[in-house]
């Protein structure tokens, strides 16, 4: 019973090469995901343009994600790592407390999204529309970030 | 030269990519040029993978860095060119008719920069003297 499962296998899907073309289709992806999150962010404040429909200080949530972003994807693994020639200003150690930081915001900014969702919107019953485009737009940018983070190898020698 | 005949079918294409954006703006019914901002984003799409194919090749390690930042920033350029008509539809300053016509547009249009790059651009020294 406790492994009845274990010989189901779903079709291989052999179609796809991934090998020498996953950075490309992370990076696309990740790309994808980031600015259709912007862009719905864009739409909502061009649909609901007041101050009472939405809040003009929600955009902050957006562009701290976004600052988070580049901050995430300035430093490579490897310098984290500490396996790169240069030592850099900081060294690994700035290396570290940059991407720490940078996860900080973006954490942050997801909390803040969602908190303005149901705090801002949900809760006071309002329009829900302009909450959920900031809920997604930093849903969007976290997940972008993290394809584009995670999903390219550094193999330097491959 | 990969050939006369992808030459002028890659033209047609970006003529009948024009030629919609040019019909949703310039038919009576619709009579707004806001679609021709689409003009810079196209415009823009090809800088950043060029400008990463002369930058990049330094030492392979580095170069794919640079090539994958020129992707991130084209496939925005191309979102950011399929959102911003259908945000202008939205705020009814163009009707939606005409943000299908410049959609499909927009498709025809990538499709034929795309067909591009992928007939000239993939030889391995890719130098600007063999124009």
């Amino acid at each position: 019973m406790a492994g009845f499962l274990d010989n189901v296998r779903l079709p291989e899907c052999e179609c796809i090469d991934w090998g020498e073309r996953r950075n490309a289709v992370a990076s696309i992806v990740a790309g994808v995901l980031f600015f259709t999150g912007w862009w719905i962010m864009i739409d909502a404040a061009v649909t609901y343009p007041t101050q009472v429909e939405m809040n003009h200080a929600f955009h902050t949530c957006g562009v701290f994600s976004t600052l988070a972003f580049f901050m995430i994807n300035a430093v490579s693994n490897g310098q984290v790592r500490g396996d790169t020639y240069g030592e850099g200003c900081f060294g690994r150690t700035g290396a570290r407390l940059w991407l720490f930081i940078g996860f900080m915001m973006m954490f942050g900014s997801l909390i803040a999204s969602i908190w303005i969702l149901f705090g801002g919107f949900v809760v006071p019953k309002k329009d829900v529309y302009p909450g959920l485009a900031v809920f997604f737009q930093n849903a969007l940018i976290f997940f972008s970030t993290l394809i584009y983070k995670f999903g390219r190898t550094e193999d330097l020698w491959a | 030269m990969a050939g006369i005949k992808a030459l002028i079918s890659l033209s047609f294409g970006g003529a009948i990519g024009l030629m919609f954006l040019m019909l949703g703006c310039a038919l009576p019914v619709y009579d707004k040029y806001w679609p021709l901002f689409l003009l810079f984003f196209y415009i823009l799409a090809p800088i950043p993978y060029c400008i990463s194919r002369r930058v990049g090749d330094d030492t392979d390690s580095a170069s794919n860095a640079c090539k994958e930042l020129a992707l991130f920033l084209t496939t925005g350029i191309v979102v950011s060119a399929f959102g911003l008509p259908i945000v202008f539809a939205r705020a009814e300053v163009i009707a939606w008719g005409a943000c299908a016509l410049v959609l499909t547009g927009n498709a025809v249009i990538f499709a034929t920069i795309l067909g591009f790059f992928l007939v000239f651009g993939s030889n391995d020294d890719f130098s600007w003297q063999q124009w």
